[in-house]
């Protein structure tokens, strides 16, 4: 059985201006971030979401999360819909997202991984093995009690994919996961995303690095203007750089190298 | 399965240890606690022993009065700011996915900051007691009824707040009824008899009035529980109207940001 389902989803942010807006530009209006867009994603998988800015990778993240629910279609986590059995879906979940300062400035690591750990019902005695698992996995152990108000843009990375993993959810959603990390770390997670797939979890990575999506996915996902333009599976040794001009013929965008001939 | 007190003890643990590390905020706090008091003391010396207003001194009736309505104006300022503060940060958003539901993340939430106001309350009655020499009658059970049923309307108020929030980023608007409105309606500095028959009327309509005219007759005159069963009723039924009114507003609002995709506006 497929672990997500994504089943004709439209989704539209609509745009009210501000009350006291007579003398601004800004118009009432609607961006649709999905138009109809279905895919599935099975146990093991390990799915890139690639797509210009704006083309809906983080929305699809989002609704897969709950943080959003869809205007049509259904999206559904292990069998539940995530309009009708939210609760169901989120205990499956785990998510790092983009955000990086989504986390109590004034609490160490440590204590703000135990504290959404608590909250995503990780038992009292699992959950300082559990966090210790993670701080390694992330690279974080030496920092593990320092306040993270003192953390760099990287460290905050790691402890927002830190958080989304002590859940041990089955299904993992990452949005640019590697943006702010170093080489080292970045390889080290890419292995560790691996490792999880073949421990069955189910991971959907939003990323714009071809480098990425190459090393650790099963199939990619390519979006544009909320449209699915593509999906399929990642071929054998496919390189980074097939994967780039894919996109950009797929896309029909200009290559950066052809823009500066 | 982790339960609901492991997750009331998680964001307990975490309110008190992001408060005591703003060692700054803590002293302030003391400090106005303080200075407050002190004015209220020398407020009631200058206007002199002869008002007493229902037959009680003015420092302690001002005392009781200002103390109620600031836990009610408090309680209500942290749960807002704690949720302005996670949308702006974006923890909102990361809270809302986690495995626990939102009406007992946010019921769990709520109880956190009104125990950091209820911890102020204390202080506040204490050091009007201990060191201005308030004079007191306490019947302590009734103070505890009158307390409780307080605190279930006091929970309320920040709920909605917390929805205005939400649902239109304007929960301070709230706030500012209650700042502005609420405490000349309420008896918090003189008594609702006083008032041009309209706006008494209007006044028996506020549930801060019956919570601050119930403490008065717990800690200042030490009436029974049964003395004060009418109050401790009309308590009761502010809080069972409010409450579940307040949860299904915030539950709505939550949903609909959620179809917005307005959950991290501010």
């Amino acid at each position: 059985m497929d672990r997500i389902v994504f089943e004709s989803v439209r989704k539209i942010f609509r745009h009210r201006p501000a009350l006291f807006n007579w003398l601004g530009r800004e118009r009432r209006g609607e961006t649709i971030a999905l138009k109809d867009v279905s895919f599935s994603a099975a146990a093991a998988e390990v799915l890139a979401l690639l797509g210009p800015n704006g083309s809906g990778k983080t929305t699809a993240l989002k609704l897969i999360s709950t943080m959003l629910l869809p205007d049509a279609g259904a999206v559904r986590v292990g069998g539940f819909d995530a309009r009708r059995d939210a609760g169901k879906v989120r205990r499956q979940v785990g998510i790092a997202v983009a955000a990086e300062r989504s986390f109590f400035p004034r609490l160490s690591a440590r204590e703000n991984l135990d504290f959404f750990a608590t909250l995503d019902e990780v038992s009292r005695g699992e959950r300082a093995q559990r966090i210790q698992e993670v701080l390694r996995d992330t690279g974080l152990e030496e920092q593990a009690d320092i306040l993270v108000m003192k953390f760099s843009s990287g460290m905050y990375q790691r402890l927002g994919i830190a958080r989304a993993l002590v859940k041990r959810p089955s299904v993992l959603l990452l949005d640019e996961p590697t943006r702010s990390l170093d080489a080292g770390t970045t390889a080290h997670f890419w292995a560790t995303i691996r490792a999880l797939a073949q421990q069955q979890t189910t991971v959907v990575l939003a990323t714009h690095n071809f480098a990425e999506a190459a090393a650790v996915a099963d199939r990619l996902l390519l979006l544009h203007r909320g449209k699915l333009l593509a999906d399929r599976a990642v071929g054998d040794g496919e390189s980074a750089e097939e994967m780039r001009a894919f996109y950009f013929r797929m896309t029909g965008e200009i290559e950066e190298k052809i823009c500066n001939l | 399965m982790t339960s609901t007190l492991d997750k009331l003890y998680a964001i307990l643990r975490r309110d008190l240890l992001t408060a005591i590390r703003h060692r700054s905020g803590f002293i302030v706090t003391l400090v106005g606690v303080f200075t407050e008091l002190a004015a209220f003391y020398f407020l009631s010396r200058a206007i002199g022993p002869g008002f007493r207003p229902d037959g009680v001194e003015y420092f302690p009736f001002l005392l009781v009065g200002t103390g109620i309505y600031t836990f009610f104006v408090m309680s209500a300022q942290a749960f807002l700011s704690a949720v302005q503060e996670a949308q702006q940060t974006g923890t909102l958003e990361v809270l809302l996915t986690t495995s626990t539901a939102p009406a007992e993340l946010v019921i769990l939430s709520s109880i956190s900051a009104f125990s950091g106001s209820l911890v102020n309350l204390l202080i506040y009655l204490f050091a009007g007691v201990a060191v201005f020499r308030a004079s007191i009658h306490a019947n302590l059970l009734s103070c505890a009824a009158v307390l409780v049923l307080s605190l279930a309307i006091a929970l309320a108020v920040g709920i909605a707040a917390a929805t205005l929030q939400v649902a239109f980023q304007k929960g301070s608007a709230l706030l500012w009824l209650l700042g502005s409105g609420l405490w000349f309606l309420s008896g918090t500095m003189f008594p609702t008899q006083s008032l041009p028959r309209p706006l008494e009327l209007l006044s028996r309509a506020v549930p801060l009035t019956y919570a601050i005219a119930g403490m008065r007759a717990a800690l200042l005159e030490g009436r029974s529980i049964m003395a004060m069963a009418p109050t401790l009723a009309v308590l009761a039924g502010f809080g069972a109207v409010l409450l579940p009114l307040a949860l299904a507003g915030l539950s709505l609002s939550l949903r609909r940001a959620r179809q917005n995709g307005t959950l991290s506006f501010y």
